[in-house]
């Protein structure tokens, strides 16, 4: 499907849920509450006419006012893809894991868990990998963070 | 005498009946070395691309007896080619401590000689790996060319030679 067949035929399934954000790109890019994730991407997965089977990246995203996880779906089947993203609030930054759907989003989801703290709700295993194993110093990707051997870049 | 005993560190006598040449143990032993200096693959990043470069048949690192074996039990020399992080560090100290005396160490690139582009602002990587191994030869660049690394490890081999037997590095792990 085209772009604008995907926004048109999302939107008539989905609609009053998610909300186009109009963008430049070849793909539709869609914001989806948090408690419409597991739903949305259920519909996405299994309609015959999207199959959007692949997963191809799932990353977390700090703008300073709020928490947003983006996920890239492709389909091999139909050849077209989609963006969608959904906001957390920087104080409760959780949302239910896509494991069941995608169990591409397994290590995804454990680096955005680990280098953001965004939990992800029903992981069956977030546990640490990236950072060392004896790593004390809480999430380093959120803005805000302040690490203890990090030597600032010098003003010029 | 077929052997042009100006070359080596030798004290050739003529002998009745030929075939004996006085030396030490320790020059023979460390020429040998020098001419078979085996080294431990460690590519972690771009470094490691130059490295292969090297090995691969235009520059040729065989012909100075260089050849990479990927175990540290076979090596002498730890060429650590790219970034070490903070979770990589106990594994390139690990490696390190595997290696049988003699053992030698060169830091190839920015990155394994001070953290590189990575020593500001990361959370990440370590800045240098003489933080966790005493390294012998540091070779600049990002990353250095072929010619660099093999200049590298001739002056590796001439440290080597250098060397005595009683001062290799005794290992203290007990």
């Amino acid at each position: 499907m085209t772009k604008e067949e995907l926004i048109a035929y999302i939107q008539e399934n989905f609609s009053g849920k998610i909300e186009l954000i109009e963008n430049d790109m070849a793909e539709p890019y869609f914001l989806v509450p948090a408690g419409e994730i597991v739903a949305f991407s259920r519909f996405i997965h299994d309609d015959t006419k999207l199959l959007l089977h692949f997963l191809m990246n799932l990353s977390g995203v700090d703008t300073k006012e709020q928490f947003e996880v983006v996920y890239n779906i492709c389909s091999y089947r139909h050849k077209h893809r989609i963006f969608f993203k959904t906001v957390l609030p920087y104080d409760k930054a959780q949302v239910d894991t896509v494991i069941g759907i995608w169990p591409a989003a397994n290590w995804y989801e454990r680096e955005a868990w680990e280098l953001f703290g965004i939990t992800f709700v029903g992981h069956p295993n977030l546990k640490r990998f990236l950072l060392p194993d004896d790593w004390d110093q809480g999430h380093p990707l959120r803005k805000d963070w302040v690490g203890r051997d990090v030597i600032p870049f010098p003003e010029v | 005498m077929g052997v042009n005993d100006d070359k080596l560190p030798v004290y050739a006598e003529s002998v009745p009946g030929g075939g004996i040449i006085t030396t030490q143990l320790n020059k023979i032993f460390t020429l040998t070395q020098a001419k078979s200096l085996w080294y431990l693959l460690f590519g972690t990043a771009c470094c490691a691309i130059e490295l292969m470069a090297t090995g691969a048949s235009r520059y040729d690192f065989d012909r100075l007896g260089m050849i990479f074996r990927a175990s540290p039990r076979q090596a002498d020399l730890m060429i650590v080619a790219g970034t070490i992080t903070y979770k990589m560090a106990p594994v390139v100290k690990r490696l390190y401590d595997q290696m049988a005396e003699p053992r030698y160490v060169l830091a190839m690139g920015g990155c394994a000689i001070g953290g590189g582009p990575f020593y500001y602002d990361s959370y990440a990587v370590l800045r240098g790996i003489d933080k966790v191994i005493p390294v012998d030869v540091y070779v600049p660049g990002c990353p250095p060319r072929p010619e660099a690394l093999l200049q590298g490890c001739l002056e590796v081999g001439k440290k080597l030679r250098t060397q005595k037997m009683e001062d290799w590095r005794v290992r203290n792990d007990g």
